[in-house]
Protein backbone atom coordinates (compact mmCIF):
# COMPACT_ATOMS: atom_id res chain seq x y z
CA UNK A 1 0.00 0.00 0.00
CA UNK A 2 0.92 3.51 -0.68
CA UNK A 3 2.59 5.90 1.93
CA UNK A 4 0.17 8.96 2.51
CA UNK A 5 0.54 12.10 0.54
CA UNK A 6 3.89 13.82 2.23
CA UNK A 7 2.40 17.64 1.89
CA UNK A 8 5.43 18.89 2.79
CA UNK A 9 7.66 17.45 1.21
CA UNK A 10 5.89 17.88 -2.29
CA UNK A 11 5.37 21.70 -1.37
CA UNK A 12 8.86 22.39 -0.44
CA UNK A 13 10.04 20.89 -3.84
CA UNK A 14 7.64 22.48 -5.89
CA UNK A 15 9.20 25.98 -3.68
CA UNK A 16 12.33 25.43 -4.10
CA UNK A 17 12.48 24.68 -7.62
CA UNK A 18 10.71 28.22 -8.07
CA UNK A 19 7.30 26.64 -9.75
CA UNK A 20 4.61 29.23 -10.04
CA UNK A 21 1.55 27.25 -8.61
CA UNK A 22 -1.81 28.36 -7.01
CA UNK A 23 -2.65 25.44 -4.27
CA UNK A 24 -6.20 24.80 -4.87
CA UNK A 25 -8.88 21.93 -3.63
CA UNK A 26 -8.41 20.18 0.51
CA UNK A 27 -4.93 21.80 1.15
CA UNK A 28 -6.10 25.20 -0.03
CA UNK A 29 -9.33 24.59 2.61
CA UNK A 30 -6.83 23.11 5.16
CA UNK A 31 -4.42 25.97 4.58
CA UNK A 32 -7.26 28.70 5.34
CA UNK A 33 -8.92 26.49 8.17
CA UNK A 34 -11.08 23.56 7.38
CA UNK A 35 -11.19 20.87 9.01
CA UNK A 36 -11.47 17.82 6.09
CA UNK A 37 -9.37 15.38 5.58
CA UNK A 38 -7.90 15.32 1.94
CA UNK A 39 -5.10 12.91 0.52
CA UNK A 40 -3.86 14.60 -2.50
CA UNK A 41 -2.25 18.49 -3.46
CA UNK A 42 -4.03 19.97 -5.93
CA UNK A 43 -2.00 23.07 -8.04
CA UNK A 44 -2.76 25.31 -10.39
CA UNK A 45 0.54 25.67 -12.81
CA UNK A 46 1.38 28.21 -15.28
CA UNK A 47 1.77 27.32 -18.78
CA UNK A 48 4.55 28.68 -19.92
CA UNK A 49 7.43 27.03 -21.25
CA UNK A 50 9.30 28.07 -18.67
CA UNK A 51 7.38 26.67 -15.64
CA UNK A 52 6.29 23.73 -17.55
CA UNK A 53 10.27 23.25 -17.90
CA UNK A 54 10.34 23.62 -13.68
CA UNK A 55 7.49 21.29 -12.89
CA UNK A 56 9.23 18.46 -15.30
CA UNK A 57 12.82 18.98 -13.79
CA UNK A 58 11.33 19.06 -10.04
CA UNK A 59 8.81 15.98 -10.44
CA UNK A 60 11.12 13.83 -12.30
CA UNK A 61 12.86 12.58 -9.38
CA UNK A 62 9.76 11.73 -7.80
CA UNK A 63 9.05 9.46 -10.83
CA UNK A 64 5.48 10.74 -11.48
CA UNK A 65 2.72 8.31 -13.20
CA UNK A 66 -0.78 8.64 -13.94
CA UNK A 67 -2.96 7.59 -10.61
CA UNK A 68 -5.15 4.46 -11.04
CA UNK A 69 -3.90 3.50 -14.58
CA UNK A 70 -2.17 -0.30 -14.98
CA UNK A 71 1.50 -0.14 -14.19
CA UNK A 72 3.36 -0.60 -17.63
CA UNK A 73 1.76 2.27 -19.48
CA UNK A 74 4.52 4.39 -21.50
CA UNK A 75 4.10 7.51 -19.96
CA UNK A 76 6.33 9.95 -18.89
CA UNK A 77 5.62 13.15 -17.34
CA UNK A 78 8.34 15.49 -19.74
CA UNK A 79 7.68 18.82 -21.35
CA UNK A 80 6.00 17.21 -24.61
CA UNK A 81 3.77 15.53 -22.13
CA UNK A 82 3.07 18.70 -20.37
CA UNK A 83 2.04 20.60 -23.49
CA UNK A 84 -0.26 18.25 -25.13
CA UNK A 85 -1.86 17.55 -21.77
CA UNK A 86 -3.63 20.37 -19.64
CA UNK A 87 -4.94 18.56 -15.99
CA UNK A 88 -3.16 15.57 -15.03
CA UNK A 89 -3.72 13.27 -11.74
CA UNK A 90 -0.61 11.86 -10.83
CA UNK A 91 0.88 9.47 -8.07
CA UNK A 92 4.28 10.33 -7.17
CA UNK A 93 7.46 8.74 -4.74
CA UNK A 94 5.94 12.28 -2.10
CA UNK A 95 2.42 11.21 -2.44
CA UNK A 96 -0.50 12.73 -4.90
CA UNK A 97 -0.58 15.24 -6.68
CA UNK A 98 -2.64 16.87 -9.18
CA UNK A 99 -1.66 19.47 -11.83
CA UNK A 100 -4.58 21.76 -13.23
CA UNK A 101 -3.54 23.79 -16.21
CA UNK A 102 -6.99 24.98 -15.56
CA UNK A 103 -9.94 24.41 -13.60
CA UNK A 104 -13.79 24.73 -13.48
CA UNK A 105 -15.01 28.44 -11.99
CA UNK A 106 -11.40 29.98 -12.20
CA UNK A 107 -9.56 29.43 -15.45
CA UNK A 108 -5.82 29.18 -15.93
CA UNK A 109 -3.27 29.87 -13.35
CA UNK A 110 -3.30 34.22 -14.82
CA UNK A 111 -7.26 34.02 -14.16
CA UNK A 112 -6.68 32.84 -10.82
CA UNK A 113 -3.79 35.25 -10.25
CA UNK A 114 -5.81 38.00 -8.62
CA UNK A 115 -8.00 35.66 -6.21
CA UNK A 116 -4.88 34.97 -4.70
CA UNK A 117 -3.15 35.63 -1.35
CA UNK A 118 0.25 34.51 -0.38
CA UNK A 119 1.28 32.47 2.80
CA UNK A 120 4.37 31.40 4.21
CA UNK A 121 5.09 27.19 4.38
CA UNK A 122 8.21 25.94 5.75
CA UNK A 123 10.10 29.04 5.03
CA UNK A 124 8.60 29.95 1.74
CA UNK A 125 6.05 31.92 0.44
CA UNK A 126 3.04 30.04 -1.50
CA UNK A 127 0.29 31.31 -3.12
CA UNK A 128 -2.95 30.20 -2.36
CA UNK A 129 -6.55 30.26 -4.00
CA UNK A 130 -8.71 33.06 -1.53
CA UNK A 131 -11.53 30.90 0.14
CA UNK A 132 -14.11 32.79 -1.79
CA UNK A 133 -12.34 31.47 -5.25
CA UNK A 134 -12.58 27.95 -3.61
CA UNK A 135 -16.12 28.38 -2.88
CA UNK A 136 -16.71 29.46 -6.34
CA UNK A 137 -14.66 26.87 -7.83
CA UNK A 138 -16.82 24.32 -5.77
CA UNK A 139 -20.27 25.96 -6.78
CA UNK A 140 -19.24 26.15 -10.84
CA UNK A 141 -17.84 22.34 -10.37
CA UNK A 142 -21.76 21.75 -9.28
CA UNK A 143 -20.90 18.02 -8.05
CA UNK A 144 -23.54 16.63 -5.07
CA UNK A 145 -20.23 14.89 -3.00
CA UNK A 146 -18.98 18.67 -2.66
CA UNK A 147 -22.21 20.13 -0.98
CA UNK A 148 -20.59 18.88 2.64
CA UNK A 149 -17.03 20.34 1.84
CA UNK A 150 -18.55 23.75 0.26
CA UNK A 151 -20.88 24.26 3.18
CA UNK A 152 -18.14 23.91 5.59
CA UNK A 153 -15.81 26.55 3.64
CA UNK A 154 -19.08 28.74 4.00
CA UNK A 155 -19.23 28.78 7.79
CA UNK A 156 -15.37 29.36 7.78
CA UNK A 157 -16.03 32.48 5.67
CA UNK A 158 -18.42 33.30 8.47
CA UNK A 159 -16.48 32.32 11.30
CA UNK A 160 -13.52 34.63 9.82
CA UNK A 161 -15.97 37.59 9.59
CA UNK B 1 -2.78 41.05 -0.09
CA UNK B 2 -5.48 39.53 0.92
CA UNK B 3 -8.43 40.58 -1.93
CA UNK B 4 -11.47 42.19 -0.41
CA UNK B 5 -14.54 39.31 0.17
CA UNK B 6 -16.77 38.77 -2.27
CA UNK B 7 -20.73 38.42 -2.41
CA UNK B 8 -21.13 34.93 -2.83
CA UNK B 9 -25.76 34.13 -3.64
CA UNK B 10 -27.30 32.50 -0.95
CA UNK B 11 -27.92 28.63 -1.77
CA UNK B 12 -30.49 26.69 0.08
CA UNK B 13 -29.08 23.18 -0.32
CA UNK B 14 -25.28 24.72 1.20
CA UNK B 15 -27.69 26.76 4.11
CA UNK B 16 -29.34 23.48 5.13
CA UNK B 17 -26.11 21.58 5.62
CA UNK B 18 -24.10 24.00 7.32
CA UNK B 19 -26.53 23.53 9.82
CA UNK B 20 -24.41 20.57 10.59
CA UNK B 21 -20.66 21.63 10.56
CA UNK B 22 -19.05 21.78 14.04
CA UNK B 23 -17.47 25.51 13.82
CA UNK B 24 -15.68 24.38 17.01
CA UNK B 25 -13.18 22.52 14.77
CA UNK B 26 -13.33 25.54 12.54
CA UNK B 27 -12.02 28.24 15.43
CA UNK B 28 -9.84 25.97 16.79
CA UNK B 29 -8.37 26.18 13.77
CA UNK B 30 -8.21 29.64 13.05
CA UNK B 31 -5.80 30.04 16.22
CA UNK B 32 -3.36 28.53 13.97
CA UNK B 33 -0.83 29.45 11.55
CA UNK B 34 -1.60 28.29 8.01
CA UNK B 35 1.62 25.85 8.24
CA UNK B 36 0.37 24.39 11.42
CA UNK B 37 -2.86 23.47 9.94
CA UNK B 38 -1.29 21.70 7.16
CA UNK B 39 1.10 19.89 9.54
CA UNK B 40 -2.47 19.01 11.68
CA UNK B 41 -3.70 17.57 8.44
CA UNK B 42 -0.52 15.83 7.54
CA UNK B 43 -1.07 14.15 11.38
CA UNK B 44 -4.37 13.21 10.92
CA UNK B 45 -3.08 11.73 6.80
CA UNK B 46 -0.84 9.65 8.36
CA UNK B 47 -3.07 8.75 11.51
CA UNK B 48 -5.94 7.68 9.11
CA UNK B 49 -3.26 5.25 7.18
CA UNK B 50 -2.17 4.10 9.95
CA UNK B 51 -5.78 3.08 10.97
CA UNK B 52 -6.21 1.69 7.28
CA UNK B 53 -3.46 -0.80 7.56
CA UNK B 54 -4.27 -1.63 10.87
CA UNK B 55 -7.35 -2.77 9.43
CA UNK B 56 -5.88 -4.58 6.80
CA UNK B 57 -3.96 -6.59 8.87
CA UNK B 58 -6.46 -7.35 10.91
CA UNK B 59 -8.79 -9.11 8.28
CA UNK B 60 -5.82 -11.08 6.85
Amino acid sequence: MRPPTDFRALLSRLLSAEVEFILVGGVAANIHGSARATYDVDIVYRRSPENMSRLVDCLSPLQPYLRGAPSGLPFALDLDTLRRGLNFTLTTSAGDLDLLGEVTGAGSYDDLLPATETVTLFGATCRCATLEALIRMKRAAGRPKDIEALAELEALREERG
Amino acid sequence: MVPEPIALDPDPVIDAYKRDVDRTLLRENLKLTPEQRLLKLQDVVRFLAELRDAGRRSRQ
